[in-house]
């Protein structure tokens, strides 16, 4: 199976006043191209975090602080994949939304409350398909002109073909410039030597430059009357926008592209959040727990649609949950979190029929199930503070499998069997150490 | 909105009558020359020891009809004076107001993108100094420096060039506001002598009031930049700038557009100290002259005059609220 995106030994701390929040304690795992895949785990446990960190979009006061996060994108021989801590925050500009998009938790206030739906939505379209949206912008106006108009609007006409000629111009330039970088960089994606650092750093930096618009267009867009020419592209984008939302199943999208978010439910605000990451039809996409704050019927039919859209048009989805009847209902494989941990990976079947880290198996034990009688099973005690957490394995205050060892040391991740990993001295070597 | 203007007046008539009716009567008359009988005559004459209510309406009457009353200090009707003085006022608040916010949303903005970088700092000190100086301490040592040691910027409102322009016959006044009034007189040596005169009041306003915009921006800033929405412009691959200027910034101008109202407003009724530093023949300088001298008429008058230009600044405040803020534009 081809890799998409992958996290080695990822570690992200939060430096709060209170002290070092450790988030996640060396987070590795592997989405591959075409499936979709899993993170469970309580609330707390680092899921938000290793995606944010996965999109490095982790809001002050987080940093991620170690580890690699390899991304294998495109088809060609990519073998080694790009690790993306090692890139400039505009090469993360091109791939968010674009290649990689998410959806949140809570919708509501995921939109911008100032903003309208039509500005928030199309605004994926010009940060990442202006040459389109130019182009089309500009074979309309040519048909406009063509099918005969007074000279005054031809004059207009011609000049907003002009301008729109001139950013499609200097957008062009601006991608083959930041192709030819990033061909560069990938060359130099291994090299370790003084000379290729100091290279890659300095070709970071002049693409974190590079700017998109030219000056020409920088320049008109202070001056409010020269700048309604731009009203025809927004047209352009508007259309597109229509287009999404009707394919998202958004009713009458020709109206809620002038609303506000606050005038929306919150089935459709979550929708309003999945067109937004879907405008330009990333590779993977990542839901952080979509449906977790909507009733049951809108929740059904949110993961439905992630479900038809995993079908048609994106190649990955990393859905987050709790709910581990929606794991079992949607997804290939999993990984179940602790902590900051990644406890066990594996696929649905084997989670469910033969889960082998302590907290999966108490975690399935905690689900309610038809046949089940009296009370249900918990986990006892509670998720460890994370300023301070449990050394070794940060799950041994709660494990009743605990051996001396594993207050000690940090449990490594061994294969059980093809495709199911775990982090347990139960079935490392170390067991009877 | 009636209802405070009322409420203004009857608390501005009440403080009056404080006075007793031949402190009030003597203001108009030298009281060496004139017999207690005579004036007893004056107060019994103008009704000044009527019931208060008889005399609130009375009051409220002739201020109704237009009738404002005469100005001592001003030596002239109430309303002519106020034609004189309020302009000088108004346009000084005029230039500040716009610039105190953009000045202070601009460091704002930039403390809290940079937050706890050295820039930050320094808008932070910029802050204290500008929320501890007082205003006669800054706005003299400004004069000193640079009307006293570098000789530019000299206090008043014109020079006597300037003024010789001003009164001379072919000089119409359109708004009495000296520099718009010269470019519609097309006199623009006159235009650049009141802005001359209007730099130093202008900088010292800046500098005192602006800190407050700019914490405010700071701390407004920095909360909209912790929001899920932000967090959403992120993962869509916006960059920074856009982030900060159209995802933060409109959410965060929301409180700043309150306080720059109650700022204009109390600019407006707050220039006393700076007026008479700048010897700015406005109507703080008018206000605390009327007040020493117990020039009712003319206290009256700006008090409720400054209370209108309360409410009417609120009722613009949430005009502009609405323009930013699409939840409000539905009640
Ligand atoms: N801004 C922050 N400041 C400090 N600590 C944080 C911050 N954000 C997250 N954390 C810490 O990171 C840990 C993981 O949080 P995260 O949001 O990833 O949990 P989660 O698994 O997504 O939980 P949930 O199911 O509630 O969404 C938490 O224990 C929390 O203490
Ligand atoms: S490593 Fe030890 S404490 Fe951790 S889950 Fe395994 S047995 Fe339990
Ligand atoms: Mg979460």
């Amino acid at each position: 199976m081809q890799r998409l995106i992958e996290t080695r030994e990822l570690y992200t701390d939060f430096f709060t006043f209170e002290g070092v929040v450790k988030a996640l304690n060396g987070v590795s795992i592997v989405v591959n191209q075409g499936e979709t895949y899993g993170l469970v785990g309580e609330s707390g446990c680092g899921k938000s975090v290793s995606v944010r960190s996965m999109m490095r979009i982790v809001q002050a006061p987080g940093k991620i602080v170690g580890g690699k996060i390899l991304l294998f994108l495109s088809k060609e021989d990519r073998e080694k994949g790009i690790d993306i801590l090692k890139r400039s925050e505009a090469y993360m500009e091109s791939i968010r939304g674009n290649d990689i998009s998410m959806i949140f938790q809570e919708a509501s206030t995921s939109l911008n409350p100032v903003l309208s739906i039509g500005y928030q939505v199309g605004e994926s379209f010009l940060l990442h398909r202006l040459d389109e949206m130019l182009s089309e912008t500009i074979d309309t106006l040519k048909g406009e002109i063509e099918s005969g108009v007074n000279i005054f609007s031809r004059l207009w006409k011609s000049f907003q073909i002009g301008m729109f000629r001139n950013e499609l111009e200097s957008y062009l330039k601006y991608k083959r410039r930041v192709e030819e970088i990033d061909r560069r960089l990938y060359e130099l994606e291994d090299s370790e030597d003084s000379e290729s650092v100091s290279e890659r750093n300095h070709l970071n930096r002049v693409r974190d430059r590079l700017s998109k618009k030219s000056g020409l267009v920088e320049f008109v867009e202070h001056f409010p009357v020269l700048r309604r020419y731009r009203k025809k592209l927004n047209k352009t984008v508007r259309k597109h926008i229509i287009m999404l939302l009707e394919e998202l199943g958004v009713p009458n999208p020709h109206n809620i592209v002038d609303r506000y978010p606050h005038e929306l439910s919150g089935g459709m605000q979550q929708r309003i959040v999945i067109a937004i990451a879907l405008a330009c039809h990333p590779t993977l996409l990542i839901a952080d727990e979509p449906t977790s704050n909507l009733d049951v019927t809108i929740q059904a039919q949110i993961v439905d649609l992630i479900k038809l859209l995993k079908k048609t048009t994106i190649s990955s989805v990393l859905f987050i949950t709790h709910d581990l009847g929606l794991v079992a209902e949607i997804c290939d494989r999993v990984t179940v979190m602790y902590a900051g941990d990644a406890c066990e990976t594996t696929s649905v079947t084997e989670l469910f029929e033969k889960p082998l880290h302590p907290y999966t198996k108490g975690l399935l034990r905690a689900v309610p199930k038809i046949d089940s009688e009296g009370e249900l099973e918990t986990i006892p005690g509670t998720v460890p503070n994370l300023i301070n957490p449990p050394t070794g394995c940060r799950f041994h205050p709660r494990c009743p499998h605990a051996m001396e060892i594993c207050s000690k040391e940090k449990p490594p991740t061994v294969e059980y069997s093809a495709g199911h990993s775990v982090a347990c001295f139960l079935y490392s070597e170390k067991k009877d150490m | 909105m009636i209802l405070v203007l009322f409420g203004v007046s009857l608390l501005v008539f009440s403080i009056m009558m404080i006075i007793p009716p031949g402190r009030r009567a003597a203001i108009y008359v030298k009281q060496e020359k004139i017999t207690p009988q005579q004036m007893e005559a004056m107060i019994k004459k103008y009704g000044l020891d009527d019931p208060a209510p008889v005399q609130y309406l009375r009051w409220m009457k002739s201020m109704l009809s237009g009738n404002f009353g005469y100005s001592v200090t001003a030596s002239a009707p109430v309303l002519d004076g106020f034609k004189e003085y309020f302009p000088v006022t108004l346009e000084l608040v005029l230039y500040a107001t716009p610039l105190i916010i953009l000045f202070g949303v601009w460091l704002g903005t930039i403390g809290a993108v940079n937050k706890d970088k050295p820039i930050d700092h320094a808008t932070r000190v910029f802050a204290i100094i500008g929320y501890s100086l007082p205003t006669f301490w800054l706005g003299l040592i400004l004069l000193m420096i640079f009307y006293g040691y570098l000789g530019i910027f000299p206090p008043g409102v014109l020079s006597n060039k300037g003024k010789d322009i001003l009164f001379s016959p072919s000089f119409k006044r359109y708004t009495y506001i000296l520099t718009i009034d010269s470019i519609l007189n097309w006199r623009w040596d006159m235009f650049w002598d009141a802005l001359y005169h209007l730099m130093l009041p202008t900088i010292n306003l800046v500098l005192l009031s602006s800190a407050l915009i700019l914490r405010l921006m700071r701390s407004s800033m920095l909360e909209s930049l912790g929001q899920d929405y932000i967090r959403t412009a992120l993962a869509k691959g916006a960059d920074k700038k856009t982030i900060h200027n159209i995802h933060a910034r409109r959410n965060a101008l929301i409180p700043v557009i309150t306080i720059s109202g109650v700022l204009f407003a109390g600019l407006m009724g707050g220039m006393v100290i700076t007026e008479t530093i700048f010897a700015r023949t406005g109507i703080g300088l008018w206000m605390a002259r009327a007040a020493l001298q117990l020039d009712l008429p003319a206290i009256m008058f700006n008090v409720l005059f400054l209370g209108t230009v309360f409410v009417v600044v609120n009722l613009i405040v949430d005009i502009v609220y609405a323009y930013i803020d699409p939840r409000i534009r539905l009640t």
